[in-house]
């Protein structure tokens, strides 16, 4: 199994969503994320010497899956995530050893 | 599930405990003389929910550690070992005294002490001791009392605004009731108990039904819990549930600010305090740190009374006094169609008051008396809503969500439209099958006109209930770098000072909601789309100097002083007209501060070195309007400057002096020089105060600039004046000294705000 964790722009959620639901998958977890990457924000001079990096707000999701559909789901997300402009974030992927489903109690790839 | 059941806890109790107590007895060698076991708190009252602790305690006749230590372990253990909570204490009678005298939560208990087991007389001791002392010491518990319901209050809320309230600690819950019946037991004022009995067995019952159906002690009522709890009690759906508990709620916080009401007379009665009763506006007065109706005043002939009293005293930051309350209610009469300019204010006043104003707000709603001037108002009392990120009714929501919009009157063009648009915003919620944006549209627009807003103000503030979410929504949905989201914006946002105002009231909602829903994430996102949209609108174009009729342009040519006074009912019309010179609007404005005229609107403009101005202005509730030769002698000493006005100016605001109100949001000036125009615009925005323009005016003479025009306008209980001012050579001035008049100006106000 993989969690696939993405951080993408706030408003490609939905697209994501609804790319991933298409491919069958229906359970993210998703949250609200501040950073930059290659971007860096703004660079602003403040007060002459000091400056600050704007953190730029992004989404971050995340789903484990078989590790089988792990790069078809990397694909699915970075083509709905995609606008071709700088800043359109990052996708990766780390394996997962256990996973529970806390109600049933079920294990392995039956949880996710 | 009922009183029956929680009593049969109770006794099953009593046996299980009364064993264990003989069993210690004989372990410890103590003999049922030395001792007793009482219940105290609910259990002392013989009611026992499902997973409540056992309070009790032990009374001894002063035995030694030793025997008791032996004693309680034996007695308690067993209990323990099995998982039972127990509370419990151990001490002489006299112990019992002593600690009860300082701990209001001890003496609390101990009023509602039950024998269960040992000697009797130990129990009947105590009980008889602490009913004393309750008694005689009331007036130094009461306001131990106090202080634990309002810690309380902060801490858990208020039940009847809650979606997911504490039954048992929130505002109007069980502790409130057993609180007020302790009360009763003081003897020191009369309490009407029965009106909380049909409240106590519904929470007792939800209770109960709680922690059957959670199987956990915890009082608090969630969200996912409300429907099984519902289904459990045979109520229709979760929203029937929380409706009654509302209301159920509702009526207990009533019966206690009645008894606090009261304890506070008598207080006041014995302390025989010469309170002073002191007119503060037309038919009120402030007496014993409350707003009331005076005495004599006609209220029946007044419809304007209530809102008046209500802005009085949440701009104060104190209580509407519960009997003029109720003396409104019941000599109501109705505002006329469209509501006079002063009810519209005082409404704005009122909202705009911040967390002062919920308590007012409140009281005035108990006596029904919002739901009679805003019908639609009705329909959202107490309304439930099942949303996550929620916490509150929907009408305390709207409440919450004004009380953070009126800390953010400065970043607006019009606070009064921001103030008024925060309470109703979800006033279309609650209606089966209806968006509740476009639905709350539809209700806004009339009840703006109603509220007496032009046409203009009325659109745009049905404009902003229809759009109150678009802004987040569009900025966590939307690509902010893409024009068309913008475009799209621009499109169903069709002025820069609506985009204004719809900022504020996202934030305001937002906060409202609670933290969930507004992060620094989202607020930046929404910041970020107003930004680009407001420079996509090319800014706020601030209003153009006011235009002269042809009448005033002739009254103008003749260049000399003409004063003319018109009536026009709630407020006075005064025009005048008067050759300019440097600091002639200081000078008037003087004028009007010490004949205590309160100027509520104003529009000046000068042409050819002649100023023609229209003042608004109302009255004070000690004076009259001066006469028309009395004014205009005044002001010829004024500009002549034989009046030595300063001293008596200050004399006025002195006698004004405002005892400590409500925090308000410090003056914002600024000064708008890139737009092409011939004078510099200076916007003073803050909170009104006696003599506001002739403080703003006395600062800009000095600083040796000249003011050509002015508009001055009063929202409620905040002022936003606009003034042109030119240098000497009557040509705007440069940026830099602009920039530096507009700090200087607003380091005067807040230095003296």
């Amino acid at each position: 199994m993989k969690l696939i964790t993405a951080i993408i722009k706030p408003f490609k959620l939905d697209d994501v969503k609804n790319a991933l639901n298409a491919f069958g998958i229906t359970g993210m977890t998703v949250s609200e994320a501040m950073g930059f990457g290659r971007t860096r924000g703004h660079t602003e001079v403040y007060r002459g010497a000091e400056y600050t990096i704007d953190l730029i707000p992004k989404i971050r999701l995340e789903v484990v899956v078989d590790s089988a559909d792990a790069d078809k789901v990397i694909d699915v997300i970075v083509k709905a995530a995609s606008t071709g402009a700088i800043g359109d974030g990052k996708v990766w992927s780390v394996p997962v050893d256990h996973i529970v489903r806390v109600r049933t109690g079920e294990r392995g790839v039956d949880a996710i | 599930m009922g009183t029956r059941e929680r009593r049969e806890r109770s006794d099953a109790s009593d046996r299980e405990l009364a064993d264990l107590f003989h069993g210690a007895l004989a372990v410890s060698e103590i003999s049922d003389r030395q001792i007793a076991l009482a219940a105290v708190g609910g259990f002392g009252r013989g009611e026992l929910a499902p997973g409540s602790d056992l309070d009790i305690v032990f009374i001894h006749v002063g035995l030694p550690e030793n025997q008791l230590s032996a004693f309680i372990k034996a007695m308690l253990n067993p209990l323990w070992s099995v998982g039972r909570a127990v509370d419990y204490s151990i001490r002489t009678r006299a112990e019992t005294k002593a600690v009860s005298r300082g701990d209001i939560k001890v003496i609390l208990g101990l009023l509602d002490i039950r024998h269960i087991q040992g000697n009797e007389d130990l129990t009947v001791n105590v009980s008889m001791d602490a009913n004393k002392q309750w008694r005689r010491r009331i007036r130094t518990y009461l306001p131990m009392l106090r202080e634990t319901i309002d810690q309380r209050t902060r801490t858990s809320g208020e039940l009847a605004f809650l979606l997911e309230p504490d039954l048992k600690e929130a505002r109007g819950g069980l502790r409130d009731i057993t609180t007020i019946r302790s009360l009763a037991k003081s003897e020191f004022i009369p309490v009407a108990l029965d009106r909380l009995a049909a409240s106590e067995s519904l929470f007792a019952n939800v209770r109960d039904s709680l922690h059957g159906v959670t199987r956990r002690t915890r009082d608090q009522l969630l969200l996912t819990e409300q429907d099984a709890v519902a289904a459990d009690m045979g109520f229709g759906d979760a929203d029937a549930l929380m409706l009654e508990l509302s209301k159920a709620a509702r009526a207990v916080d009533y019966v206690m600010q009645l008894v606090w009401h009261r304890i506070d007379e008598r207080l006041h009665r014995i302390s025989r305090r010469k309170d002073k009763r002191i007119p503060v506006a037309k038919g009120l007065e402030r007496f014993r740190n409350e707003i009331g109706v005076i005495a004599e005043y006609d209220i029946a002939a007044d419809s304007g009374i209530g809102l008046r009293a209500a802005a009085m005293a949440a701009q104060r930051g104190v209580r509407l006094s519960l009997e003029s309350t109720i003396r409104i209610a019941e000599g109501f009469k109705e505002i006329s169609t469209p509501w006079p300019r002063q009810s519209r204010e005082d409404l704005v006043a009122l909202i705009g008051a911040g967390e002062s104003m919920v308590d007012v707000f409140e009281s005035l709603d108990q006596e029904g008396l919002i739901a009679r001037w805003i019908p639609e108002w009705a329909h959202v009392r107490f309304l439930p809503q099942r949303n996550v990120l929620h916490h509150h009714t929907v009408d305390r929501h709207m409440l919450e969500t004004a009380v953070h919009a009126a800390a953010l009157t400065r970043q607006v063009h019009r606070p009064d439209l921001l103030l008024v648009a925060a309470l109703f915003h979800d006033i279309g919620k609650g209606y089966v099958d209806q968006e509740h944006s476009e639905f709350g549209a539809e209700l806004m627009l009339p009840l703006a006109k109603r509220l007496g807003f032009s046409d203009d103000d009325a659109t745009t503030l049905a404009q902003m209930v229809t759009h109150h979410l678009l802004l987040p929504t569009v900025a966590t949905r939307r690509d902010l770098d893409d024009p068309q989201t913008i475009e799209y914006v621009m499109s169903l946002v069709a002025s820069a000072e609506l985009l204004e105002l719809l900022h504020a009231l996202s934030i305001a909602d937002g906060e409202a909601t609670g933290r969930t829903a507004w992060t620094g994430w989202k607020a930046g996102l929404v910041e970020t789309l107003v930004k680009r949209t407001l420079a996509a609108m090319q800014g706020i174009a601030p209003a153009p100097q006011p235009e002269l009729t042809p009448e005033q342009l002739a009254k103008a040519a003749k260049n000399k002083l003409t004063v003319e006074i018109f009536d026009r009912g709630d407020v006075f019309d005064i025009e005048i007209v008067a050759p300019d010179r440097l600091g002639l609007l200081s000078a008037i404005s003087a004028v009007f501060t010490v004949t205590r005229l309160d100027v509520r609107s104003a529009k000046t403009r000068t042409v050819d070195r002649v100023a023609v101005m229209n003042w608004i202005v109302s009255t004070d509730v000690n004076v009259q309007m001066p006469s028309h030769d009395g004014l205009v002698d005044l002001i010829e000493r004024a500009l002549v400057g034989t009046e030595d006005l300063q001293v008596r100016i200050d004399e006025r605001i002195r006698s004004y002096r405002r005892r400590p109100g409500i925090p308000v949001p410090p003056p914002v000036v600024s000064a708008i020089t890139q737009i092409v125009t011939d004078a510099t615009i200076i916007e003073v925005r803050m909170h009104d105060r006696p003599a506001l323009l002739h403080t703003v005016t006395t600062a800009i003479s000095e600083f040796g600039v000249d003011i050509r025009g002015a508009i001055v306008s009063t929202l409620g209980a905040e002022a936003f004046d606009t003034l042109y001012v030119t240098d000497l050579n009557g040509a705007p001035l440069t940026n830099d000294h602009a920039h530096e008049l507009a700090a200087k100006l607003e380091i005067i106000l807040t230095s003296q705000d």
